[in-house]
């Protein structure tokens, strides 16, 4: 599709645009190929390695491929935590969020101070959110588990119970539901009034008029919602490994090891097992390894979901 | 009914019945669907507001009564908060989060609006193959690329144990925020490009003296965002920094703070609050920055 | 499509460019003159205000002596980063380091990232074997390489609440693993709502100290055989811990009841530490604790850990570990760091006045016999424990004592309960094991 031309200057000029264009896209492309490009093509490279980081490395071949599928007793319990969280987490959080944005657009008095109060607590960075729930949740010395036995309630160990652990980050996320009830609630506003009205002289009750006005018109919202938390939550690292460290108890003294995971394992995630394996046994064969299974399930996930044109791409292209 | 009020009935808007005021038992249910409307939104708010509080009691109290499971302060210790500024490396916490969100933004923004523009305003064969490529940048966990990265940073360049393997790379674009400047400069007309091409303006004076201004609030939205990603970035020093206390950033402290410092819960709260409240301080003063760059998020779809 | 093109061929380009260099970290140097100005940079990983403040006592003597040598002190570094410093090497790594883990100095001695300490020691005329105890020369070498030398040895023992002991009329403290548990049951009181009080012997590994090598260090285990390969199913030893440990939370109200109350517990090191506040009667302990036992409200004494039932001649036993220091392989004046490792390693009166100040047990030969250590009975009682024939140390591990984190994470699980069948979970166990130390070979 090469314009043809004979044209000499408007040739120029189409050369001159195609290299203002470059010269505009140049520092993306240049990071590109080195930040993403070159690292992806040097993991595939040392996942056939074996090297410490100290000595040269050497070829090994599927020795780490091996190792990583049938001898590491943690990649399991990573894979089933992260496939977890990617489902239980996500829809959740699309449910709450909906909840809470409507919620607000129903609140007459306040609405100022009940959104700002629903909002707050997505400002709290995550490390400081998880290190507060932590304590909150405490078992022993948490006001949660104090009020909650007060009452009579005789409430879980949160953090330190297996069965918990990974509950108790869900509650964590949704704690921080804030973003996600902006976004719904300008879609739910954004809805037509004229069509609510309509139903409503049709005779339509609450639920019908949710399920036949304003579903249809939010579902792009609602889509966008899910993708995006299922592409942050196949990243979640900081909330679970500060909660596991924290709530295990364990000081960093002499000679001590935190076992990933705490408790259990069950807030082990896989961006968690490649930091552990790569940066704290130097195992940076398994870790490459552990990389690209990662990649190739973000690929996996992010393809299926795009399929479905959860409309990231603009309309006007 | 007769044919005739059938047939006009679709297109009128007003009617007599819908002026006349509510039966009773409709204002009742009015007020009824208010006030649990109201105590379900009050719930709601106790849920999100009470940690704030309990974090803050737990902050000034003693040391003992941290440990008790007391839910108010017997004795109200402020000198905590005085205690956590004086711990070892917080001032220093402090001064390496500022400094790496402050340059990683401004970095970003100069990076990444160029890049924005391009692909938001001009023709070119493989735009769609870039965007594509930018969001699949986007999709990408930085747990997959960061080994053999690490590696280049701290044998090649003897950079780690500082800051700089992040601010790096976000002089060369960062996905997001291209994305999201991308979104925002779609919506300038071309009238304003076409004029300024008419009146000779080549495409970065273009950029520079009319889209730029223009585009304020999406670039104070995306500027936001970016700085608060630098401050609350765990994982990034933990790789690059950890190895080095004095380039510790506030995320990375404050979780080694109970242990590293031998401290206990109140503490630790104190210290929470303190990394929490920079960022509660900037969102009232720059609301409006907030809510459009949630806008610019794809509520547009 | 051209930009396509262009971009792969970068990318290829950029790939071969650095993958070429990447692997050849700074390697240091043995040349330089001991006796020229110099600085060099120590890293140790002492934080507690009294501990810093003992080593830096002792740099600063070091630097009176040799004048010439000035000598910069990071402390509070991690293992971590420590591993992370040295293997990115440069200007920042640094000349000489101490370490708390002595699981790692297999991996520093076999990778060469801790240098190979023989040739100063025959250049400057020490004979290890006459200057450091056998035990402690063990777990600083590996395969023959001497990378590390003992900075001051831990000892572990048996710290317990004399007031407490006194109320539950018992008169000494348990030699044998039967009477702990009598003693544990007889000294736990629990409250009306089904917590604690106070805990008899809390066996949970979760603990502060209580990783499950050191407690099992009192059945004087062997993990490997000759060949090197894992064996801890076939030893008997393990299995009778762990019927101990589970016989002790049984005993005293159960693994969960146990450890939610841990939870509930203050920082190890401060002021609301469990054993110092009275919430543990019987508390496995290093011999540093003494000092921070400063605000305790009961009187309290030290004795050995108790032994199996069948192994009574070894009561005196414990678990020996300890700091140990080394030199850098990236750095450029290893002479010099030398002499800073020998004074702070061999010298007598330093390692005396060292082990004195932070309470931990002196790791020559010469320092446990001076009349300069420290009389308190208390302390006492732990070079007693680090001289004892039967004390044992971890032995060495080329991965950074990956079979410990696997042996603790197995541990875990009997503790919950989670291992029904104990053999073949020991039998796995030995498999990782073996499976991991294959990994960390070329």
């Amino acid at each position: 599709m090469a314009t043809v031309t004979n044209n000499p200057a408007l040739r120029r000029k189409a050369v001159r645009a195609r290299l203002r264009t470059l010269g505009f896209l140049s520092p993306w492309l240049v990071g590109f190929t080195v930040f993403f490009g070159y690292p992806l093509v040097a993991t595939v490279y040392f996942s056939f390695m074996h090297y410490n980081q100290i000595e040269t490395p050497t070829f090994v071949g599927l020795r780490n491929w091996r190792y990583v599928f049938e001898q590491m007793p943690l990649f399991g319990p990573a894979l089933w935590n992260t496939l977890w969280l990617v489902v239980v987490m996500v829809a959740l959080r699309v449910v709450f969020g909906l909840g809470i944005g409507l919620l607000v657009t129903k609140v007459k008095a306040g609405v100022g101070f009940f959104r700002t109060a629903f909002y707050l607590p997505y400002l709290a960075p995550p490390v400081a959110a998880t290190v507060a729930f932590v304590f909150l949740l405490n078992p022993g010395t948490g006001p949660v588990n104090d009020i909650l036995g007060k009452i009579g309630i005789s409430a879980p160990n949160w953090f330190n119970d297996p069965a918990w652990a990974k509950p108790s980050l869900v509650l964590l996320s949704l704690w921080g539901i804030g973003d996600l009830m902006v976004i719904f609630m300008a879609a739910l506003l954004d809805v037509p009034k004229d069509q609510y009205e309509a139903a409503e002289l049709d005779g339509a009750g609450a639920l019908h008029k949710f399920r036949y006005v304003t579903w249809p018109s939010i579902t792009p919202i609602v889509m966008f919602a899910v993708v995006t938390g299922v592409v942050q939550t196949m990243q979640y690292y900081t909330q679970a490994l500060v909660a596991g460290k924290l709530a295990s108890g364990v000081s960093i003294g002499p000679g001590s090891v935190i076992q990933p995971g705490y408790p259990d394992h069950s807030t082990l995630t896989v961006p968690q097992l490649v930091y552990s394996l790569g940066f704290q046994n130097f195992n940076t064969g398994a870790a490459c390894v552990l990389s690209l299974v990662l990649f190739a399930i973000a690929m996996a996930v992010t393809t299926l979901l795009m399929r479905r044109r959860a409309g990231l791409l603009s309309a006007e292209d | 009914m007769t044919a005739t009020t059938t047939l006009t009935a679709p297109s009128a808007p007003v009617r007599p019945r819908a002026r006349r005021s509510p039966a009773p038992a409709a204002r009742r249910r009015a007020a009824l669907h208010w006030i649990a409307v109201h105590t379900v939104a009050l719930a709601a708010a106790l849920f999100f507001l009470l940690p704030f509080v309990f974090v803050f009691l737990t902050a000034v109290m003693s040391d003992s009564q941290a440990m008790s499971g007391d839910l108010w302060p017997t004795e109200w210790h402020w000198s905590n908060y005085a205690d956590v500024f004086r711990t070892p490396g917080f001032l220093d916490w402090w001064r390496n989060s500022l400094m790496y969100a402050v340059l990683g933004t401004l970095f970003t923004l100069c990076s990444s609006i160029p890049v924005a523009y391009a692909l938001a305003k001009f023709r070119f064969r493989g735009r769609r193959t870039a965007m594509l490529l930018v969001i699949s940048t986007m999709m990408l966990p930085p747990q997959v690329i960061v080994v053999p990265m690490y590696l280049v940073w701290a044998q090649q360049f003897h950079l780690s144990g500082s800051l700089w393997p992040l601010i790096i790379p976000m002089a060369f674009g960062d996905a997001y925020s291209i994305f999201l400047l991308r979104q925002f400069l779609l919506t300038i007309p071309r009238e304003y490009l076409e004029s300024a091409r008419v009146d000779g303006c080549g495409e970065l004076r273009t950029l520079l003296r009319i889209i730029i201004p223009m585009a304020k609030p999406g670039i104070a939205a995306v500027a936001l965002f970016q700085f608060f990603y630098c401050w609350n970035d765990y994982f990034g020093p933990q790789i690059y920094a950890a190895q080095n206390p004095g380039a510790w950033t506030l995320s990375y402290g404050l979780e080694s703070f109970k242990s590293a410092h031998s401290v206990n819960w109140n503490l630790t709260m104190a210290a929470t609050l303190l990394v929490m409240a920079p960022v509660i301080i900037v969102f009232f003063f720059a609301q409006k920055a907030f809510v459009e760059g949630v806008t610019l998020t794809g509520v547009k779809g | 499509m051209p930009p396509r093109l262009a971009v792969l061929a970068s990318v290829l380009g950029a790939g071969a460019l650095l993958l070429s260099g990447c692997a050849n970290p700074s390697t240091g140097s043995a040349t330089d003159d001991p006796a020229k100005p110099v600085t060099l940079k120590f890293w140790h990983g002492w934080s507690e205000k009294n501990e810093v403040k003992a080593i830096d006592a002792s740099i600063a003597r070091f630097e009176k002596l040799h004048p010439n040598i000035k000598v910069k002190v990071t402390g509070n570094v991690t293992d971590a980063t420590l591993n992370q410093a040295l293997r990115a090497g440069g200007g920042d790594a640094p000349d000489v380091a101490s370490s708390f883990t002595t699981n790692n100095v297999g991996q520093y001695c076999s990778s060469g990232m801790w240098a190979d300490l023989d040739p100063f020691m025959k250049k400057t005329g020490l004979d290890k074997n006459k200057v450091f105890p056998k035990t402690l020369l063990d777990y600083t070498s590996y395969d023959g390489d001497q990378c590390a030398l003992p900075l001051l040895a831990d000892a572990y023992g048996m710290y317990y609440n004399k007031d407490a002991f006194r109320e539950a009329g018992i008169s000494r403290p348990p030699r044998t693993m039967s009477e702990l548990k009598r003693d544990a049951v007889k000294l736990t009181k629990r409250t009306k709502s089904g917590g604690y009080e106070r805990v008899g012997f809390m066996p949970n590994f979760r603990l502060y100290q209580n990783s499950p090598d050191r407690f099992f260090a009192q059945w004087g285990p062997t993990y490997f055989d000759k060949g090197g390969k894992a064996r801890l199913a076939k030893d008997k030893a393990t299995k009778e811990f762990f019927a101990t440990t589970r016989d002790l939370a049984k005993s005293q109200g159960g693994y969960g009841p146990l450890e939610k109350f841990r939870t509930s517990f203050g920082d190890e090191m401060s002021s609301q530490n469990a054993f110092l506040t009275g919430k543990l009667a019987i508390h496995m302990d290093g011999e540093w604790r003494g000092l921070f036992m400063k605000g305790a409200k009961f009187r309290w004494g030290t004795a050995p850990l108790p032994v199996p039932d069948d192994q009574p001649e070894t009561y005196g036993r414990g678990y020996l570990t300890g700091t140990v220091i080394g030199i850098g392989h990236s750095s450029t004046h290893q002479n010099a760091a030398w002499e800073l490792v020998k004074f702070l390693s061999a010298d007598t009166d330093q390692v005396v006045s060292f082990a004195n100040a932070i309470h931990n047990v002196p790791s020559t030969k010469a320092a446990l016999t001076s009349p300069k250590l420290d009389p308190d009975p208390t302390f006492r009682a732990f070079l007693d424990i680090a001289q004892n024939r039967y004390s044992t140390a971890l032995p060495a591990s080329i991965n950074g004592g990956q079979y410990v984190v696997s042996l603790q994470d197995f541990s875990y699980g009997v503790e919950e309960g989670k291992e029904p069948d104990l053999d073949k979970g020991l039998k796995e166990l030995d498999k990782e094991i073996d499976a991991d130390n294959l990994q960390a070979r070329n």
